[in-house]
């Protein structure tokens, strides 16, 4: 290698530091950060970062908290592959990289006014907190907004505090349910897919926008309910996960089609990507 | 920017490419456009190939344990200790207490020096490589039939055949650019037959694909050479001008009817028919075979069969037709060629014979050598459990997950007074060393590798080694030095080869001048002679080809009711062996991250098994936990696993039962039972 | 348009060689011709297209992201000599057109144009394709390009660096020459040109079913060969080195025609078959950039037909796909 030097590149990393780590299943953890600069990260609901362990690579994560929580940024991270196994084993206080926000977020635009319906299996929660928590704080942008979040049993229901706080909320009608629960798991709440959790719904098509974020095998399901429902195809935004390894469009790791999920998603209206092989 | 041209360090289809470096270091591989066999092509391990090279766990310094842990020591301290060792334990335990391991990675010249240095230096037949592990049985199956164990024919034959026969052999995968030519004949109209009981690539694309139970290769082979023995397409002119013993084969088969090779081998008799008339009813029939022939504890018996099926029907010493042992290792038939083995010289010249120990003695100035032949690597390791054998030198090889039956290998080598590992990374067996040698790895060094078509290519230095690593040539001649032998100081790798030369009548004629740009095939007797694409043309090597009749003998470890299931191991395409070099090269880790078992869907459904589920294989030998596949690759009762892997290694579960003739391992059979994990 | 002599070529080559490190087409040892350097080969610029990616001068197969040693990050300077690259074909310089399209779009890819940024690019076109077959002036697309025609080549610049690093070449070509450029130029689209579009067309209207794309994925041995060899395939994977000292991030050349390209952590993979990862292959050069860019990605260079083992490169599947469904 030639003569180098500290330079300003798409691809180099900011430093930022973990200032809280809380754990939501055994798998999943939450990490806050804050810049180390002190700047703040300036995203928006539906973003994501690539974020950087030297010596392990990056990976792609959603934000999980919304920007109106000023100060910091969060990210929930299932222990999956070595790099997040790496920051699992990381403490508070210790500096990881970080670059983003990236991806089209949320249309908080096209929202504004609208009925939501928050709809998440498993830890697509993470992302869409982001949202949940934007709605918790500008409520009088929103209409009604109902979450419905489904896990696979009550030991892999992340944020279980702020889901019973949003069940109790006056602001949002939140129903949960498990997929299956053992008796060992003391479990009185509703046990069955998420798809169960719509059609007693009473929804408003013409003033409804639904976003789901889950599993692959969830997205068919819930939306064919949702079509049920009235909602057509321009009223339903999904978010989806690629396994992107630049965020700016060129590693070409996301790719749908003729669509960059880094750039173009990774928050789509169905209409957008209903069409393209792959995408769901 | 610099392009060197190379050979690929994979595979025994020795493709040759060129290693594109810049300022000292590799930056990608670009192929020889005018290769013969890869003609522009690599396969993606080929591609990847200079992607470990520079990779920051590469050994920089000699390592010497002090205390249990391995610590960095100058090369002098370093090999004074391995000499000095290797010296007291010979004076104490005599002169067969120590054994070399070579390797079929290292070139052609350092699998001479170091025999020369177990022969010469220390004065012991222990030298062997992993070619005990693939092909011993072709080696001595084709040595006694034929009179030589290689590859009859060339990999360009493929293009002028009518059939081909792949038996034993995933050739897509273990030698890719061969199986693209096999897969293009196909497309072009040649016949195909695939007898293995995965549904390989190659057999998605025959006319015939026969899935046999494991180890009733005999039961299958003789059932075809009755039924064309019967059907009167066997070739009577060949057999009288070329062969003899045919008698006795054909007494041998007489009983081996469709129905009762049918029953033996699971089979449909008409199919065993159909594969019999297709083969012997071409003009040229190609046989291709490889592990799924030679890893069975009669693996031998196997090597006979194919011989004499080809010798049945006249398929040998033409273009087009022959016995084709796919060799695994890049060098295999190098580390073979050049008498990497304990009972052979270079160009398989026996130790046991008088006037070649004489011959050698003399070129090599010393007053004798031993001559009874030494271990087989695979005994070794029971001689060292055993306390017979006190230390081992292992060039390039990692038999603490290579080896079958992990938890033996590990004893054994525990047990050793002194193992020196000599590597170009700390490997599992390195981590149990006493010494640690940093090797050169190809990239980073010259010398000659001889692939599976026999053709002795030249491999050429492209970047340096790593910190204080050497090539394994100056680190024997270093040792040879150390122990006061004055006979291996060279100038360069190409004097090496002028000595090999001198010594080996079918490497007679090779030299560095001859082999731009990719090289010949031996036998190449004389500095005039062209080199040998065919083997047998006008003759065997032995004179007239030997039919060898064999007796059926099933796998040694039988499913039962505690072990219900066959497990048999392989390799995959993006892993190469132990996975030294390709779990450190980022795309082909990737793509094989992890251990895996696979097992057809109605196993699974039985042992309420699913994708992706953990399980835990147990055999009489262990127990690995590992991941299930459910894929129809794979027949009921039978699964199948890659051997790569340490973290679910497959040889803690294979049965170290050895064929009496070769000692190769049966690693293709044993009996496993699977639970599901949580 | 300026004119040069083979000999006068050579020192127009060395003049340049002062300003710029010079990479032209080379012949190797075995015959395999390359983009190298002059020292490192005989140089041959007859011959067509070289086998290798000719964008690798500015994407190579492994590239340093940056080093990171005690919390700072030091990355690779731009070359003191910018490159000078002569032997791109017409082909290979629309490849290099789109792909810098490609990677200045939107988050400008600051190690792309590392290399590129300042670069001159040369085409070879002219009867000194493959014996003596005509490449087509490429017309732009390049700094200048020099056309053979069969005696002299001739020289013509586009954009400013161009115009003065020909200005001054005291030959101008002649008026015969100047018309046999001309001629040239106006070649009709070649057959290949029309195929392709064709192929575009029958992707585009959804009229080629799985079953094609799972013989073709059956016929591809994960080579990635074709990827490799294609200069407008610009996927790359990124790993890191460790070492006591230092950590090295680094970019390789990746293939979508490998499972892990898109796997997730979960297992969960959207291009999970090889007739999958086949029809994403050939989909996305002639169906979704098209989409994405406004036109089709493959220029018909023929490099991956020719170092795909199994016949299934571009142009074999184009044909295969028309044959059976246009």
């Amino acid at each position: 290698m030639r003569d180098t030097t500290p330079c300003n590149s798409l691809y180099i990393p900011f430093d930022c530091e973990i200032t809280a780590i809380t754990d939501l299943t055994p798998r999943e953890k939450l990490f806050r950060l804050i810049r180390s600069d002190g700047t703040p990260l300036g995203h928006l609901p539906g973003q994501f970062v690539q974020l950087s362990l030297l010596g392990w690579g990056e990976a792609p994560l959603s934000i999980a908290s919304s920007p109106t929580r000023e100060g910091y940024f969060e990210l929930g991270v299932r222990q999956a592959g070595q790099l997040t196994t790496a920051l699992h084993r990381m403490k508070v206080g210790e500096t990881v990289g970080v670059r983003g926000p990236f991806g089209r977020p949320f249309d908080l635009e096209a929202l504004n006014g609208e009925d939501v319906l928050l709809i998440s299996g498993g830890c697509g929660l993470a992302p869409l907190r982001s949202l949940i928590q934007y709605c918790e704080d500008r409520p009088q942008q929103f209409g009604r907004v109902t979450i419905l979040h489904g896990a696979k049993s009550p030991a892999d229901t992340l944020f279980k505090e702020e889901l019973a706080r949003w069940e109790a909320s006056a602001e949002f009608a939140c129903h949960l349910t498990v997929d299956s629960a053992t008796g060992n798991d003391c479990f009185t709440g509703n046990v069955g897919l998420i798809t169960s959790l719509i059609p007693p719904l009473t929804i408003t098509p013409h003033r409804t926008t639904a976003v789901i974020i889950g599993p692959p095998v969830m997205y068919r399901a819930v939306i064919a309910e949702l079509k049920g429902k009235g909602l057509g195809s321009d009223r339903i935004v999904v978010s989806l996960e690629r396994q992107m390894r630049c965020g700016v469009g060129k590693c070409g790791h996301c790719t749908i089609e003729h669509l960059y999920c880094c750039q173009d998603g990774p928050v789509f209206r169905l209409d957008e990507i209903e069409q393209l092989r792959g995408a769901l | 920017m610099k392009r060197t041209l190379t050979v690929c360090p994979y595979c025994g289809t020795g493709c040759m490419f060129y290693l594109v470096s810049d300022n000292g270091r590799l930056v990608g591989v670009e192929p020889s456009s005018s290769h013969p066999v890869s003609r522009g092509g690599l396969c993606v391990k080929g591609w990847n190939a200079f992607a470990f090279v520079h990779h920051p766990e590469r050994l920089t310094t000699p390592l010497i344990r002090k205390n249990g842990t391995l610590e960095p020591a100058s090369w002098d301290e370093a090999l004074d200790l391995v000499v000095a060792r290797l010296t007291q334990i010979q004076r104490q335990h005599g002169a067969d207490s120590v054994m070399f391991a070579s390797s079929a990675k290292a070139t052609n010249e350092e699998n001479y020096l170091l025999m020369k240095l177990a022969r010469a230096v220390f004065q012991t037949n222990n030298i062997d490589h992993c070619a005990r592990l693939c092909h011993s049985s072709t080696v001595t199956g084709l040595a006694e039939t034929f009179g030589s164990g290689a590859m009859t024919n060339t990999i360009s034959c493929i293009d002028e055949t009518d059939v081909i026969f792949v038996i034993g052999s995933n050739t897509t995968e273990q030698h890719p650019l061969i199986g693209s030519r096999i897969m293009n004949a196909v497309r072009s109209g040649t016949r195909l037959i695939v007898a293995d009981n995965r549904r390989i690539r190659l057999a998605r694309q025959a006319d015939l694909h026969l899935r046999h139970t494991n180890g009733s290769d005999v039961p299958l082979l003789c059932g075809m050479m009755h039924v064309i023995i019967a059907e009167g397409l066997a070739d009577t002119k060949f057999i009288t001008t070329r062969t003899e013993n045919y008698a006795a084969l054909a007494e041998s088969v007489a009983d081996w009817t469709p129905e009762r090779s049918a029953a033996e081998t699971g089979l449909e008799a008409a199919d065993i028919i159909a594969a019999a008339r297709l083969y012997a009813g071409a003009e040229r029939a190609m046989i291709f075979y490889s592990m799924g022939i030679t890893q069975h504890s009669h693996g031998v018996d196997n090597v006979r069969c194919v011989a004499s099926l080809a010798m049945l029907t006249g398929n040998i010493g033409r273009p087009g037709t022959g016995v084709n042992p796919l060799r695994g290792q890049n060098n295999v038939q190098g580390g073979c060629d050049m008498g990497a083995l304990p009972d052979l010289y270079s160009g398989y010249q026996k130790v046991s014979d008088p006037e070649n120990r004489q011959k050698f003695a003399t070129a090599w100035r010393v007053p004798a050598l031993p001559a009874s032949p030494g271990l087989p690597l695979t005994r070794a390791m029971d001689a060292a459990s055993e306390g017979k054998l006190f230390a081992l030198f292992v060039m390039g090889e990692n038999p603490l997950i290579s080896d079958p039956d992990q938890h033996h290998a590990r004893r054994a080598l525990e047990n050793l007074e002194l193992l020196v590992v000599q590597d170009i990374f700390l490997t599992e067996t390195a981590a149990l060393a006493h010494v640690v040698l940093p090797a050169a790895c190809y990239a980073e060094k010259e010398g000659t590798f001889t692939n599976t078509e026999r053709r002795v290519q030249h491999l050429c230095k492209a970047v340096e080694p790593p910190g204080e690593a050497k090539t394994d040539g100056e680190i024997i001649c270093a040792m040879a030095k150390k122990a006061g032998y004055d006979g291996m100081s060279y100038a360069s790798q190409s004097e090496v080869m002028a000595e090999i030369a001198s010594l080996t009548p079918s490497y007679g004629g090779i030299s560095y001048d001859r082999l731009a740009p990719h090289g010949m095939p031996w036998p190449c007797p004389t500095p005039e002679h062209p080199g040998t694409p065919i083997l047998h043309h006008e003759q065997f090597t032995r004179g007239r080809g030997h039919f060898s009749p064999v007796s059926h003998s099933l796998p040694r470890e039988q499913t039962d009711a505690d072990y219900p299931l066959v497990l048999t191991t392989g390799r995959t395409y993006f892993h190469w062996h132990t996975g030294t070099m390709t779990r450190r090269t980022h795309l082909l880790d990737r793509e094989e991250p992890t251990s895996f078992l696979e097992l057809h869907p109605d196993d699974a459904a039985r042992l309420s098994i699913r994708h992706r589920d953990r399980l835990l294989v147990t055999s009489r030998r262990g127990s690995i936990q590992t991941e299930a596949r459910v894929t129809t690759m794979v027949i009921p009762g039978v699964v199948f696993m890659p051997f790569h892997f340490a973290e679910g290694a497959a040889n803690c579960l294979t049965n170290n039962v050895l064929d009496p003739e070769s000692s190769i391992p049966e690693f293709k059979v044993c009996a496993v039972r699977l639970e599901k994990l949580p | 348009m300026k004119q040069l002599t083979p000999h006068e070529l050579e020192q127009f080559l060395s003049h340049l060689a002062v300003r710029y490190e010079l990479r032209l087409p080379i012949l190797l040892a075995d015959g395999t011709r390359t983009i190298g350097s002059p020292d490192d080969g005989s140089v041959v610029l007859h011959g067509g297209a070289v086998p290798g990616k000719p964008t690798a001068a500015f994407f190579p197969q492994q590239d340093t992201i940056f080093t990171a040693s005690q919390g700072t990050f030091s990355q690779t300077l731009p070359p003191v000599k910018p490159l000078c690259i002569l032997g791109f074909t017409p082909a290979d310089l629309h490849c290099l057109r789109f792909i810098d399209r490609f990677f200045g779009d939107g988050m400008r890819d600051d190690l792309y144009f590392r290399l590129r940024q300042g670069a001159v690019v040369a085409g070879i076109t002219g009867y000194c394709g493959v014996r003596g077959a005509l490449l087509p002036p490429a017309g732009g697309n390049c700094d200048f390009e020099l056309f053979w025609s069969g005696e002299n080549w001739l020289v013509r610049a586009y954009g400013a660096t161009g115009a003065e690093l020909v200005a001054e070449l005291p030959n101008q070509a002649t008026p015969k020459e100047e018309e046999l450029f001309t001629q040239a130029l106006a070649t009709a689209p070649d057959s290949g040109a029309i195929l392709l579009q064709t192929a575009s067309q029958l992707l585009r209207t959804n009229r080629v079913p799985d079953s094609f794309w799972e013989e073709i994925g059956e016929r591809c041995i994960a080579c990635t060969g074709c990827n490799v060899t294609c200069p407008t395939c610009t996927c790359f994977g990124v790993l890191d080195w460790r070492s006591a000292t230092k950590v090295e991030r680094s970019r390789t050349w990746d293939s979508c025609q490998l499972d892990g390209f898109m796997r997730e952590a979960s297992g969960h993979n959207p291009l999970g078959s090889a007739a999958l990862r086949s029809r994403r292959r050939i989909h996305h050069k002639l169906a979704a950039d098209p989409l994405k860019w406004g036109e089709i990605s493959c220029f018909r260079c023929g490099r991956c037909d020719a170092t795909c083992p199994t016949g299934i490169g571009i142009m074999a599947v184009a044909q295969e796909l028309v044959a059976r469904f246009g």
